[in-house]
């Protein structure tokens, strides 16, 4: 039925936003800390923006506004993508878990002592080799737990997306209530669907957790 | 430039006040129902522990909007007729985000190390006084951080009331967006809005955090 | 080889090190000893170029690091430093950090960074340990792995920054034996340490520093029997049983 179709779309929507924030944010949360006061500042600057404007407001301005952005040529071309939508929402996604994913790199990054980063610049590295191989490894193992909330919570906006359109899980939901009007059923059905997608991403991060445990490193 | 904002302006700012309304209410209804939630989660008997346990898991993997939908559609088959957006609204975000703040309190009562308790015990206090002059008030000082954060995201979470109708600001604009086609300046517009009110409160929030460590 | 010249560094209005001036020489080893908070692990960092600091000038080697042409990284591979918690990157083996420098900054190939990392190991007298990772190994043995790891880039001078302030009693005394070996070999070493046996045994020259400047210098023997300054013998007092 219906949902299943919406199940798949809110899958990908969910681990390609998920990338994209990883990616991302992992740069921004690295540029927030580095000893350049201009990439402290844009870096900053981010994160502000994309976490004090709710993730709605986000995603309506870039696909709605957004196309206006290009001038008036390129907008009459975008807006006639197929599919817009989900691209727009999978961006906006991505980009507004950035951030997140952006403060809390960082919050791993302080937690590291000081004399930890000096010992790697005391052997001749750089910065970018520091960051690279010292680093952002134990940084990365230490947020595992808020990284895993973080990978549920995206799975939970990628269902404002219904709200511009996207046929995802909830949209699904809401479809086949205006057809059938057994809301009740399919929006229990839908909770049902998130839990389900809930458990499976704990028990993924746990599987991630233990593979990349550093023996001895304090568990949670 | 803003021509679009300034024309509608009054319309505008009446859904930024129930989006306020719609805060207010969720706050004042979500975190005494939190606190609830939260020693729930603490409790040792059964009986309230494990419902409450299974209530909070449950309610905190669901997106908001299917909360906020599941509750219009369920409301209207207890009660027997359909209900107005607005209570609707309240009581799903009251449900939902009374489960965050239940966990922010367990949280923070938890934080609190059992050296400190042993040592207002080990001094002769009873149970009743090292609660309240040692637990209660060091909890406090750990969840207030996360507590004003949470209530910034409870606020910025209003807008998805849209989806039941909800004339809030978020949908006013979008209303305003069909009828004059200015996207660019009336999400804008929303965006400013919700980035000054946010960055102000979570600075406020810093400075009493910073303020707190000091003096804590 | 350093010679400081009138060094000071402010934290904000705080000032960390008052007017410092001190040479070292090739091969010398120099003990830094004083109270906490009186700038010597400062001092340290300062050397290698880790902190900045506002006046004076720090040669190193013929280079000045005030002079902007000096390269700063390039500079800290013919320092080696360890650092009183080890700081061993948990992530990787004893092996891994040992070679990590070494490729990355030499570009040595895996192999041959792998050879002289084992011959360190063995030097400092732990090559049995090469594939396990910090947290399976005693504060001793991490603290020698790090010795191993800042030796692996052949420095110069090697400084201690209160090297076995965090060890149990029982492994203090195979670290300090790998640094005397050290001092033996003919590298030039400045050690911050309250270890005052080590002191007497291997150093050419012993500062004492308080609240940001050098308050005495000795040679061991003097240093010890006439201290001349009366905070220096209070301080003497107090950590000398």
């Amino acid at each position: 039925m219906y949902l299943v179709q919406g199940i798949w779309v809110t899958i990908k929507m969910g681990l390609i936003g998920w990338v994209i924030a990883l990616f991302l944010g992992v740069i921004i949360g690295t540029m927030r800390i580095s000893p350049w006061r201009w990439l402290r500042f844009l870096g900053g600057a981010y994160v502000e923006l994309f976490r004090n404007i709710p993730f709605l407001v986000q995603l309506f301005f870039w696909y709605y506004a957004g196309p206006m952005l290009f001038g008036a040529s390129l907008e009459k071309s975008i807006n006639s993508i197929i599919g817009l939508n989900y691209y727009v929402a999978i961006i906006a996604l991505g980009m507004y878990t950035a951030s997140r994913v952006a403060e809390h790199t960082r919050a791993g990054f302080s937690s590291i002592s000081r004399d930890h980063y000096n010992a790697a610049l005391s052997t001749g590295l750089n910065h970018p080799q520091m960051y690279r191989y010292v680093i952002i490894p134990y940084a990365l193992r230490i947020i595992i737990p808020t990284l895993t909330t973080e990978f549920l919570t995206i799975f939970k906006n990628s269902s404002i997306a219904m709200t511009i359109g996207v046929l995802e899980t909830t949209f699904m939901s809401y479809k086949i209530d205006s057809e059938t009007f057994h809301g009740l059923e399919s929006t229990t059905g839908a909770c049902l669907i998130y839990l389900a997608l809930g458990l499976a991403v704990v028990g993924l991060m746990g599987i991630l957790e233990s593979r990349l445990k550093i023996p001895g490193m304090i568990g949670r | 430039m803003f021509d679009a904002v300034i024309n509608n302006i009054s319309y505008l700012m009446g859904g930024y006040w129930v989006t306020i309304k719609l805060a207010f209410f969720a706050l004042a209804g979500g975190i005494p129902l939190g606190i609830l939630v939260g020693l729930g989660r603490i409790s040792r008997n059964k009986w309230v522990y494990y419902p409450v346990t299974l209530y909070v898991n449950v309610i905190r993997n669901i997106p908001l909007i299917l909360v906020i939908f599941w509750f219009y559609f369920v409301m209207p088959i207890i009660i027997g007729s359909p209900l107005d957006p607005f209570p609707s609204a309240v009581i799903s975000f009251i449900i939902f985000e009374a489960t965050y703040f239940g966990e922010i309190i367990r949280a923070g009562y938890q934080s609190v190390s059992k050296g400190q308790i042993e040592a207002g015990y080990s001094t002769g206090l009873t149970y009743i006084q090292t609660t309240r002059y040692i637990l209660i008030p060091i909890a406090l000082r750990r969840m207030l951080p996360s507590m004003i954060t949470q209530s910034i995201v409870t606020y910025q979470d209003t807008c998805l009331a849209f989806v039941i109708g909800l004339p809030e600001f978020v949908r006013r604009a979008t209303i305003v967006d069909t009828l004059e086609v200015r996207s660019i300046q009336l999400f804008g517009f929303v965006a400013i809005i919700f980035l000054i009110t946010c960055y102000i409160a979570s600075t406020i929030s810093r400075r009493f955090e910073i303020k707190e460590q000091e003096g804590g | 080889m350093i010679q400081i010249r009138n060094m000071s560094k402010w934290y904000g209005n705080f000032q960390v090190l008052k007017d410092i001036n001190e040479e070292i020489k090739e091969g010398q080893t120099v003990v830094v000893c004083g109270p906490s908070g009186s700038g010597k692990s400062t001092l340290l960092r300062c050397i290698n170029a880790l902190e900045p600091f506002q006046k004076g000038e720090i040669i190193v080697d013929g280079q000045s690091l005030t002079d902007p042409k000096t390269n700063k990284y390039e500079l800290r591979t013919e320092i080696g430093m360890v650092f009183q918690r080890f700081e061993l990157y948990p992530h990787m083996t004893a092996l891994q950090n040992i070679t990590l420098a070494p490729m990355k900054v030499r570009k040595k190939s895996r192999k041959e960074a792998e050879e002289h990392a084992m011959r360190l190991l063995e030097r400092v007298g732990i090559p049995e340990k090469a594939h396990e990772y910090p947290a399976n190994l005693s504060g001793g043995q991490q603290q020698r792995v790090a010795i191993a790891r800042s030796l692996a880039m052949e420095p110069k001078i090697m400084m201690f920054d209160e090297p076995t302030s965090a060890l149990d009693p029982e492994m203090i005394k195979e670290v300090l034996e790998v640094m005397v070996g050290l001092c033996k070999g003919g590298m030039t070493m400045i050690v911050v340490t309250h270890e005052m046996g080590f002191a007497r045994e291997v150093a050419d020259e012993i500062i004492f520093m308080d609240e940001g400047s050098i308050i005495e210098r000795g040679t061991d023997i003097s240093f010890f029997q006439n201290p001349k300054s009366p905070r220096t013998k209070d301080f003497l007092d107090k950590i000398l049983i």
